[in-house]
């Protein structure tokens, strides 16, 4: 399926949970990423159980790293 | 994973652009990308990656991660040196007109931290004894925002209560921070008796070489930190999870104090973490060996580690450590010249001022780690004159005894 990663499009596995998506996107160091899942940051106990949808946005925050505030 | 494997592999890869064996040293200060747009995503979050080394270094975050698994934590921070680490922790959590619940008889760079330099900036502490919980209840005041103790004082060789004490903190709604710079996850690991936060001085037994000087925080998962007393702390909690504190310091404190650890000591200290358990099984049984030997001489006054029996703290440490009780302990030679006698006798042992080094080392803590205190606070802070603290190291059991031995005999 489709979705909208970062800004930009990926094609993923349908009805991935969270966990399998960061694994699958090879998102480095997921232990210090936060998902925003169509505008909503989840909670991260739940990224093994929650499943993102065809056409959903997603959004990784690396919020240890780099120099943001 | 048995803790002996762990120290080796726990967090660990080889390189994966080289494969190589031991972490290459990344001894750089920032990081070159390839277009504005990817270093720019990288500031933002969007994307993963280094950019200045004060911020994190690949080498420092692989010691980090080795650590964490060694204390069963959430994560980890390395810092520049123990005090560095403490100093992050602390001003991580309070602001002026906050307040510290510390044990007594710690380390005197904390007690100088705490008593004279936050101060300054409105954060006071209070010490309660070490060896009596109840002391640490009776000193919490509503605007106390953590307690704060050594899993065993150095140089007082106290051992607190570390399950009593959390409970303690933890009913005032508070986290525990432990020193556990002598005792290192091979003794003992805080987060299992409840505390929050640990804390380690790595140029001591945990780089076991005395070859760099280091520090390190790490987060045993346990605060809520999103129901906790930190505003700005919770609101990272949505974000970050049980990373919030960590969060918190690498993005803003351990940031803008500029905390940060050098990636060659980091190497070091990878390189001296791989072997601790071994050296903390030798630190362990030459200093029990070597106290049994001063307990029975003459010329020793009285010799203060867990280890022994008759010690006060033998039956609280036995619980804690698993029948081991670390490689430092203190003795009393009668007077101030016969203890400086014994610190200059001895050839084998190094006169300095350190601990944890795999070599012995011996020093008259009131002459020098605590001159700057009046012989009062000295007394207070449970350092007497005739004290010699030994911290011993993994040189055989023979040896090490028969240095002092020979040291004692010119006495």
């Amino acid at each position: 399926m489709q979705i909208t990663s970062n800004g930009k499009p990926a094609e993923v596995t349908d009805n991935i949970t969270v966990t399998d998506l960061l694994k699958e996107l090879k998102v480095a160091t997921p232990e210090y990423v936060s998902v925003e899942l169509n505008g909503e940051i989840l909670d991260r106990e739940q990224f093994a159980t929650i499943r993102v949808s065809d056409g959903d946005t997603v959004e990784f925050l690396y919020f240890m790293g780099g120099g943001e505030l | 994973m048995d803790i002996e494997t762990m120290a080796l592999h726990g967090g660990y890869a080889p390189d994966p652009q080289t494969g190589s064996t031991a972490t290459p040293i990344h001894q750089t200060a920032a990081y070159a990308y390839a277009s504005a747009e990817e270093i720019a995503d990288v500031f933002a979050g969007r994307a993963p990656g280094y950019v200045y080394t004060r911020l994190g270094n690949p080498t420092s975050m692989a010691f980090e991660r080795r650590l964490s698994e060694l204390e069963g934590g959430v994560g980890c921070l390395s810092c520049s040196s123990g005090m560095a680490a403490i100093a992050s922790v602390v001003m991580g959590l309070t602001r002026a007109g906050d307040h510290i619940v510390a044990g007594s008889g710690i380390f005197g760079g904390t007690v100088s931290l705490f008593s004279k330099t936050l101060s300054r900036f409105g954060v006071t502490t209070t010490f309660a004894d070490s060896g009596d919980p109840e002391s640490f209840r009776s000193a919490v005041r509503p605007e106390t925002k953590l307690i704060f103790v050594e899993a065993i004082t150095n140089p007082q060789m106290a051992v607190p209560d570390l399950p009593v004490i959390a409970d303690i903190a933890h009913q005032a709604g508070i986290p525990l921070v432990a020193d556990s710079t002598l005792t290192t996850p091979i003794l003992v690991r805080p987060g299992e008796w409840g505390a929050d936060i640990v804390v380690h001085s790595v140029s001591k037994f945990i780089n076991g070489h005395g070859n760099s000087i280091g520090g390190a925080i790490v987060d045993t998962g346990k605060f809520d930190w999103a129901k906790g007393p930190f505003e700005d702390i919770a609101s990272l909690a949505k974000l970050a999870g049980r990373l919030a504190f960590l969060a918190h310091l690498r993005r803003l404190v351990y940031r803008d104090l500029g905390c940060c650890p050098s990636p060659f000591n980091s190497f070091m200290h990878l390189t001296g973490i791989e072997g601790l358990a071994l050296r903390m099984e030798a630190h362990c049984r030459n200093a029990m060996a070597l106290a049994e030997y001063l307990a029975a001489h003459p010329k020793v006054a009285w010799v203060n580690y867990p280890g022994l029996a008759s010690n006060p703290y033998h039956a609280v440490a036995s619980k804690l450590f698993g029948g081991r009780y670390g490689g430092v302990l203190t003795v009393g030679l009668g007077d101030r010249d016969r203890a400086m006698k014994l610190v200059t006798g001895t050839s084998l042992a190094q006169n300095l001022a350190n601990i944890g080094d795999s070599r012995t080392l011996v020093i008259h803590p009131a002459s020098t780690i605590f001159q700057e205190f009046p012989p009062e606070e000295r007394d207070a802070q449970g350092v007497p004159d005739d004290l010699v603290r030994i911290s011993a190291g993994v040189e055989s059991t023979r040896d090490i005894i028969a240095d002092f031995e020979s040291a004692l005999d010119q006495i």
